[in-house]
């Protein structure tokens, strides 16, 4: 009777753990129709002010988001715009605080073309920003993989 | 009786375990499959303010296996791009003690028989002893290690 009392327990806990462990766990939010991007989707990077556009693309590169970038918007399913900025260092900076590095900002957009709804929206701000343009180029792209349907 | 208690709470324990590990191997992210580049392909450097003639030297310097075109139409692929490159102020000079300029510059590399980007790098560099040839060297080197990966 012992034997089936504790084959029965671990049954039951290792399903919960296995529930536990292995169900997805959802991130979402009230009054939001939060849509997903499905891995493998193309996207079309608009072009951007200073060529940050190239930036962003070696960022999806380099942190392997699950999107192919392609040079047209015709061929595409989603529609990437944006801006973005750079204060490059002044004196008072370089003498104050010893530090010549540039303060970027950018913001983007994702919208489905097809829908024209925006599915995915970011900005950055990053103060002495060590790889300027680069640093908030893979910022955009490290958020957008977490974005991706998986 | 012991013995099989504790046998059982063995059985558990390596359940558990293989749960947890077969949960971490799902939790594994996909890459996205990296398309070959093939050596000697056909390039087309399109026009890059400032930056495309010093990235057809650095292509010769590295010596990237790949032939440079003058016709986008005989191309096999194109790299566009983006530099920018600020030159040391005075405050730079007498506070940090650095002539060099600060460079950035990012490039794409898209098949243009699928408009797919099969290849993007970025770099930034602050205090670059070879101004736009050291950014346009790295991006070569780079491109030359994707090709030659395969």
């Amino acid at each position: 009777m012992k034997i089936i009392k504790a084959l029965f327990s671990a049954l039951v806990v290792l399903s919960l753990v296995t529930a536990i462990v292995a169900s997805p766990q959802e991130k979402s939010v009230l009054g939001t129709a939060k849509k997903q991007i499905p891995p493998g989707s193309k996207i079309y990077i608009a072009p951007m002010k200073d060529g940050f556009e190239t930036f962003v693309t070696a960022g999806i590169i380099k942190k392997q988001v699950q999107l192919v970038v392609v040079n047209s918007r015709d061929k595409a399913d989603y529609e990437m715009t944006g801006v973005s900025e750079t204060d490059k260092a002044g004196w008072a900076k370089m003498l104050i605080l010893g530090s010549d590095n540039s303060n970027e900002q950018a913001s983007i957009k994702v919208v489905e073309i097809s829908s024209g709804e925006v599915v995915y929206g970011y900005s950055v701000h990053k103060q002495n920003s060590y790889r300027g343009k680069q640093s908030a180029g893979e910022a955009c792209a490290k958020h957008l993989k977490e974005t991706i349907a998986k | 009786m012991k013995n099989i208690n504790r046998g059982l709470l063995c059985l558990v324990a390596i359940s558990l375990l293989c749960c947890v590990v077969s949960a971490q191997k799902t939790k594994e992210e996909p890459k996205p499959v990296e398309e070959k580049i093939p050596a000697g392909s056909k390039v087309f450097i399109s026009p890059i303010p400032e930056f495309d003639t010093f990235l057809k030297d650095a292509f010769k310097a590295k010596k990237v296996p790949m032939v440079l075109v003058d016709d986008k139409s005989q191309a096999d692929y194109e790299i566009t791009g983006a530099s920018n490159s600020q030159k040391a102020s005075t405050a730079k000079k007498l506070i940090m003690g650095s002539w060099h300029s600060s460079e950035e510059a990012s490039i794409n590399l898209v098949n243009l028989k699928s408009g797919a980007t099969v290849f993007a790098y970025s770099v930034h560099k602050s205090d670059s002893a070879h101004g736009k040839k050291s950014t346009a060297e790295a991006c070569a080197k780079h491109l030359k290690d994707r090709i030659e990966s395969k």
